[in-house]
C-alpha cells in the first residue's frame, strides 16, 4: 500500500492562535492571521536589508584596512564605491584649514585638468564641506554647481572627528544604475568616517617614512 | 549538502570579500578565486569547478581573453562562465556573448539575482 508510512492518520490542521494580555491563548480569526503573516513577511524582509548592508559593510571595511597595509587608501575607495554602489568616476579633493581650499588629491575615470581647486563653500562640494554635511544630487537639484560638477551625483565629506579631512566627489553612475538607493547612503556614510580615518593615517604613515 | 566548486575570478578585493560572504553565508558551495585571467585559466585546469563567475576587466588577461581560452579548450568548454563587470553597455554585453560567456551580470551584485542564477546552472 501507498501511503503515510506508518499506516497512522494525517495530523489535523492546528489552529493558529495568539497569546492574549492575561496569558491565555485565543483563536486567531481568518483577518488577524493574514495581519501577522503580513508582519512576518515585513519583519523578514528588514532582516534581509540589514544581511545585505552588513555584508557590504564588513566587505568595505575589510578593504579599507587591507589598505592600511598596501598604501593604496585612494584605490580602496575607488574599487569599494564601484563594486558596493556603482560609479567609476571618482575623485578624492584635500582640503586645507589654513587657506580653507580643496585640491585635488586623486581621481580615476574622470579628466584630472577640469578638477580645479575651489574654495570652502563654493559649489555643491564647497557647500556641503560649509554644511559639515554630505551632499547628493538628487536632493539638492538647486544648488549652484561649479564647472566640473555638472554631472556630480554626490559629494561625501571625509571627516575624522570633527575635523574634515577632504571630501569624495561621485560623479555620473554605471549606466545600469539609475540612482542611489538606501545601501548606498549607509555605506557612504560608513566611508565618511572610516574613508577619513585611513587617509588620516596614510598621511601620517608617509610623514614617518620621508626623509 | 552541495560540495559544488565555483571559481570567482575578479581583481578587486571589495568584490571578491563581497561574494565570498554571500556565498559562505546563503549557500554551500566551495570557492575559490582568482585574480586574474590568466590565474583563472590555470586554475580552471588544475581544479575543473563547476561554474567560473568573472569580472571582464583585469589586468594581464581581460575577462574576454579568458572566457575565449576556457571555451576554445576541450578540458573547460563545457563550464559555464557568468560574467560579473561594471561594464553594462550594450558594446560589452555583445562582446561577452560572442566570447562565449553563459550568462552577463552587471554590478553592484544582486545577491538574490546572483544566487538565483547560479542554483539554475548548478541545479540546485
Amino acid at each position: 500500500m501507498i501511503g503515510t508510512g506508518n499506516g497512522s492518520r494525517p495530523p489535523a490542521k492546528q489552529e493558529s492562535r495568539i497569546e492574549l494580555a492575561d496569558g491565555n491563548l485565543s483563536p486567531l480569526t481568518g483577518t488577524e492571521e493574514l495581519r501577522l503573516r503580513v508582519q512576518q513577511l515585513s519583519l523578514r524582509e528588514q532582516i534581509e536589508r540589514n544581511h545585505f548592508l552588513l555584508m557590504r559593510l564588513n566587505a568595505a571595511n575589510a578593504r579599507l584596512i587591507q589598505s592600511l597595509e598596501q598604501v593604496d587608501v585612494f584605490d580602496a575607495i575607488a574599487e569599494i564605491i564601484a563594486n558596493l554602489i556603482g560609479s567609476e568616476e571618482i575623485a578624492v579633493f584635500d582640503y586645507h584649514p589654513a587657506e580653507q581650499n580643496f585640491s585635488l588629491a586623486w581621481s580615476s575615470g574622470v579628466e584630472a585638468e577640469a578638477l580645479q581647486p575651489f574654495l570652502r563653500g563654493a559649489g555643491m562640494l564647497g557647500h556641503a564641506v560649509e554644511l559639515g554635511l554630505s551632499q547628493f544630487r538628487e536632493r539638492q537639484p538647486e544648488t549652484t554647481l561649479l564647472p566640473f560638477e555638472k554631472n556630480l551625483t554626490a559629494c561625501v565629506i571625509l571627516k575624522s572627528s570633527r575635523e574634515i579631512v577632504g571630501v569624495v566627489a561621485i560623479f555620473g553612475l554605471l549606466p545600469q544604475k539609475s540612482n542611489l538607493e538606501w545601501a548606498d547612503f549607509e555605506l557612504l556614510k560608513f566611508l565618511e568616517t572610516y574613508g577619513a580615518v585611513a587617509i588620516k593615517f596614510q598621511r601620517l604613515q608617509g610623514k614617518q617614512v620621508a626623509p | 549538502m552541495s560540495t559544488k566548486k565555483i571559481l570567482l575570478v575578479d581583481d578587486s578585493c571589495t568584490a571578491r570579500l563581497v561574494n565570498r560572504m554571500i556565498f559562505s553565508q546563503k549557500t554551500n558551495y566551495v570557492l575559490i578565486s582568482a585574480v586574474d585571467g590568466k590565474e583563472a585559466v590555470e586554475r580552471a585546469h588544475r581544479e575543473k569547478p563547476d561554474l567560473i563567475l568573472m569580472d571582464i576587466v583585469m589586468p594581464r588577461m581581460t575577462g574576454l581573453e579568458a572566457c575565449r581560452a576556457l571555451k576554445k579548450d576541450k578540458e573547460t568548454e563545457k563550464i559555464p562562465v557568468i560574467l560579473l563587470t561594471t561594464r553594462g553597455e550594450e558594446q560589452y554585453v555583445q562582446e561577452g556573448y560572442a566570447s562565449g560567456c553563459s550568462d552577463y551580470l552587471t554590478k553592484p551584485v544582486n545577491d538574490a539575482e546572483l544566487l538565483d542564477l547560479l542554483k539554475a546552472y548548478l541545479g540546485e
